[in-house]
């Protein structure tokens, strides 16, 4: 088994209008992948598609070798693939503290969850100032330093991070990339989607570009050109 | 004054009995956005249960309890299957069916039992309790309240302390979030569903020794467990206990100092009132509808 996560020939959407098609990506063990697009190119939904939360129309998605399209959500969490969402899928009516333990529900992850939850609040102190208040007061930075945390607290294999810079000031941005570059060196396997270009592609080992549903740029980070790839993004023709 | 210290009395107790009836109701509208209109005819159906076992066994109505519960929890978990194959407008079309059990339940009771009203042959819990020299109430008046009261409080330190408990507060705050914290929300749901079926068995067992029961009983009961409900806001257990006992006091009240036929007039008067100041109820968030 060469990838530890792949998609071949995937296709999904919502009702009956296709959001993206035929993607074949690898995902290769203890590096990181970024995706990088414009809005609206499919990148969430395709996040989304391989945690299970949308199913797919066609094609298959496989985890460690095994196929993984009939898996309910909760299974691939099991197995170790964690998805952190944008801020807005937060449980705003529990506590922040709440929002985190409740990171912690995967059985495998409940010894350690004092412990991780420390770890979080070192991370972020801002959410340990808040650790009592509603997190649907939170503010948009604050709401995405809660779902980064939460998904720390799951301890995850793969983790899949859906545009973590959205509504962030640089410095936040700073940080929140910091810490990214940590877990990357402690090997874990990040497939990070991003609309940042910049800051996505200093992290990544691999980088593919999602325009309109379809992958029109597949490059190791060595072999990006920049230039070509902001050409390709604004489609700009030369 | 003593005359309103024994009706303040009076209601408490009352509260804590009504609250334990609309909790379960509470606890299913909270979490899936159900309202269930046969939790009354669940919680009847728990009394008729110990009134069977009594006449024919004499057993002790709090011993038919776990009877009570195995059969009230089985037919919960029926009403949350039934509910979970609505596809489409769950939370409106879920009220015709439930409606639609409700009778079915009323109506099976009738068959079964007759229209004939039945209460508790022990006299052991109608003695009178007499508190603080002056106060006085039914043993098994005071007895509902103390199992009312402590059913809302572990219900309500069960839903902020395990992890099943969370796990419901969590698939209804967002149910994509709640699975991708590896929960199955089915699962979470078919929980509250079941503990709902053992609030409305102990409120049944209850109903059954303070009170008289007939089939028709069920109906008023859901009504009852409604109107609590709204008036709490949006699942709210404190909200629950809060708005029990309100109504509670101000029968109590009106029963006093007016007459009882008032009654359930002046709470649903100030439950109108209630509602016009505080559109979502007593502890429901603002904005929320």
């Amino acid at each position: 088994m060469k990838y530890l996560l792949e998609t071949d020939k995937l296709s999904a959407g919502y009702g009956a209008m296709e959001v993206f098609w035929d993607l074949s990506l690898t995902f290769e063990s203890g590096r990181t992948t970024t995706i990088v697009g414009p809005n609206g190119a499919g990148k969430s939904t395709f996040l989304k598609t391989l945690m299970g939360l949308i199913d797919p129309k066609a094609g298959e998605i496989r985890f460690k070798g095994q196929n993984y399209v009939q898996e309910p959500t909760w299974n691939r969490i099991n197995d170790g693939l964690v998805m952190i969402p944008e801020g807005r899928l937060l449980f705003s009516d529990l506590s922040v503290e709440e929002n985190l333990i409740m990171g912690a529900y995967p059985k495998k992850t409940r010894k350690s969850m004092e412990k991780n939850r420390e770890h979080v609040f070192q991370l972020f102190p801002r959410l340990k100032e808040r650790r009592n208040q509603q997190a649907g007061t939170l503010s948009g930075g604050e709401a995405q330093m809660l779902a980064i945390g939460r998904g720390l607290m799951e301890e995850p294999e793969v983790c899949l991070i859906d545009e973590p810079s959205l509504g962030l000031s640089p410095v936040m941005t700073n940080e929140i990339f910091s810490i990214f570059r940590e877990l990357k060196e402690e090997k874990m396997t990040i497939v990070l989607v991003e609309q940042n270009t910049n800051q996505a592609l200093k992290i990544a080992d691999h980088v593919y570009l999602m325009q309109a549903g379809k992958i029109t740029l597949s490059e190791p980070r060595e072999a990006v050109d920049l230039k070509r790839l902001e050409d390709l993004y604004f489609a700009r023709t030369s | 004054m003593e005359l309103t210290a024994q009706a303040l009395f009076t209601g408490l107790l009352m509260g804590g009995f009504y609250g334990l009836i609309a909790v379960g109701l509470a606890l299913v509208f909270g979490t899936m956005k159900v309202i269930n209109l046969a939790h009354g005819e669940l919680v009847l159906l728990a009394a008729y249960i110990a009134y069977a076992l009594e006449s024919q066994t004499g057993l002790n109505p709090m011993l038919s309890l776990p009877i009570a519960m195995a059969v009230v929890i089985v037919a919960a978990l029926v009403t949350f299957y039934l509910t979970n194959q609505i596809k489409k407008d769950r939370e409106l079309n879920s009220l015709i069916l439930t409606f639609g059990l409700g009778i079915v339940l009323t109506n099976g009771l009738l068959m079964v039992f007759s229209a004939d009203i039945y209460s508790t042959q022990s006299s052991w819990f109608m003695e009178g309790v007499v508190i603080a020299d002056s106060l006085f109430s039914m043993r098994s008046e005071m007895i509902a309240f103390i199992v009312g009261i402590a059913a809302l409080g572990g219900l309500y330190w069960w839903l902020n302390h395990t992890w099943h408990g969370r796990a419901i507060r969590s698939v209804s705050s967002n149910r994509d979030a709640a699975k991708l914290m590896g929960m199955n929300p089915t699962k979470a749901e078919l929980w509250s569903w079941g503990v709902a079926g053992v609030l409305a068995a102990l409120a049944g067992v209850m109903l059954y020794v303070t009170s008289v029961i007939h089939p028709p009983v069920g109906h008023s009961l859901t009504i009852k467990a409604f109107v609590i409900t709204v008036l709490a806001g949006m699942g709210s257990i404190p909200g629950v206990l809060v708005g029990a006992i309100m109504i509670g006091v101000i029968e109590g009240l009106t029963t006093t100092y007016f007459q009882s036929s008032l009654a359930e007039l002046a709470s649903m008067t100030v439950f109108l009132l209630v509602l016009l100041v505080m559109p979502s109820g007593l502890f429901g968030k603002k904005g929320a509808h």
